[in-house]
C-alpha cells in the first residue's frame, strides 16, 4: 500500500510554500543595505573611542611604590611586578648590572603579550611575534611594535627599591 | 499604459545595474576608509594622541550620513508586469 506523499508534509508546510532559494537569495539591494549598516556600525565604534577617552581618562601613576630589596634581583635578572591603579598594569624590572635598574610596562606595545628581559641577548624580547626592546630605553629595536615600552623610574633608597612615575 | 519610470527601464535595461554596481563600489570604499580610520584610531587612542580619535570619529560619521545619503539612489527593482 502506498503512502500519500502530502501526508508527510507537515500542514503548515503545506500552507506556507517557501522555497529554500528564495529565502536565503540577498539581493544587491540589501547588500547595499547591508553595507551602509556596517557603515554606521564603524562610525559608532570610533565615536565610542572618543567617548571612552573623555568619560573614563587613564591616569598616570601617583606616588612611590616600593618593590622589593636590591639583593634580591641578581645582576641580568628581572623581576616582575603589578602596581594596583585604575587598572593593574604588570611591569618588569631589571637589573642591567653596574647599578643600572630599570623598570618597564610588561606589556608589548604590538599586541600587549607579555615581554621578558633575555641578558644573553641585552635586548627586552617579545616571544608572540621576535619584537626586540632597547633595555636602557625601551625603544623598539626590531619587529612589529609600533612604540617604545612606557617606562618607570627606579629609585633606590637603604638598598630598597622603589618606583615612579618618570618625571613625576 | 506606461509611465516614465517604466519606459526608461525598458529603454536602458544596463542602467539599473550599472547605478547599482557604482552605489556598491562606492559604498565599499566608505568602509574601507572607515575600517581604516578605525584601526588608525585604536592605536593612537592608545598612545593618548586625542586629536586623531576625534578627526577619524569625525570623518567616519561623515562616511557613514553619505552612506545613508546614497541608499537614496538605490534603483526600485524592476516589477514585473502583471498578468490581466
Amino acid at each position: 500500500m502506498s503512502k500519500d506523499p502530502n501526508s508527510e508534509i507537515p500542514k503548515w508546510k503545506q500552507d506556507f510554500p517557501i522555497e529554500q532559494k528564495e529565502a536565503t537569495h540577498v539581493s544587491r539591494r540589501e547588500f547595499a543595505k547591508f553595507l551602509t549598516l556596517f557603515s554606521g556600525a564603524l562610525a559608532i565604534g570610533n565615536t565610542a573611542i572618543v567617548v571612552k577617552s573623555f568619560a573614563f581618562p587613564e591616569k598616570p601613576l601617583e606616588g612611590i611604590h616600593p618593590i622589593c630589596m636590591e639583593s634580591e634581583v641578581a645582576e641580568g635578572e628581572s623581576f616582575q611586578f603589578e602596581i594596583q591603579g585604575s587598572k593593574t598594569i604588570p611591569y618588569l624590572l631589571i637589573n642591567l648590572g653596574n647599578g643600572e635598574w630599570r623598570a618597564f610596562e610588561q606589556k608589548c606595545t604590538h599586541l600587549s603579550c607579555a615581554v621578558k628581559y633575555r641578558h644573553d641577548l641585552g635586548q627586552i624580547e617579545c616571544p608572540c611575534h621576535k619584537g626586540y626592546f632597547n633595555p636602557r630605553t625601551g625603544d623598539v629595536i626590531q619587529g612589529p611594535p609600533p612604540r617604545p615600552l612606557p617606562q618607570l623610574e627606579v629609585v633606590i633608597q637603604e638598598g630598597q627599591i622603589f618606583v615612579k612615575a618618570q618625571n613625576a | 499604459m506606461s509611465d516614465f519610470r517604466e519606459s526608461q527601464n525598458e529603454a536602458h535595461p544596463n542602467k539599473t545595474n550599472t547605478l547599482i554596481t557604482g552605489i556598491i563600489m562606492l559604498l565599499i570604499l566608505f568602509v574601507l576608509i572607515q575600517i581604516w580610520f578605525l584601526f588608525g584610531a585604536l592605536n593612537n587612542a592608545l598612545q593618548e594622541n586625542l586629536n586623531f580619535a576625534i578627526t577619524t570619529a569625525i570623518g567616519s560619521i561623515v562616511f557613514a550620513l553619505a552612506s545613508f545619503w546614497l541608499l537614496r539612489y538605490l534603483p526600485e527593482p524592476i516589477k514585473r508586469k502583471k498578468k490581466k
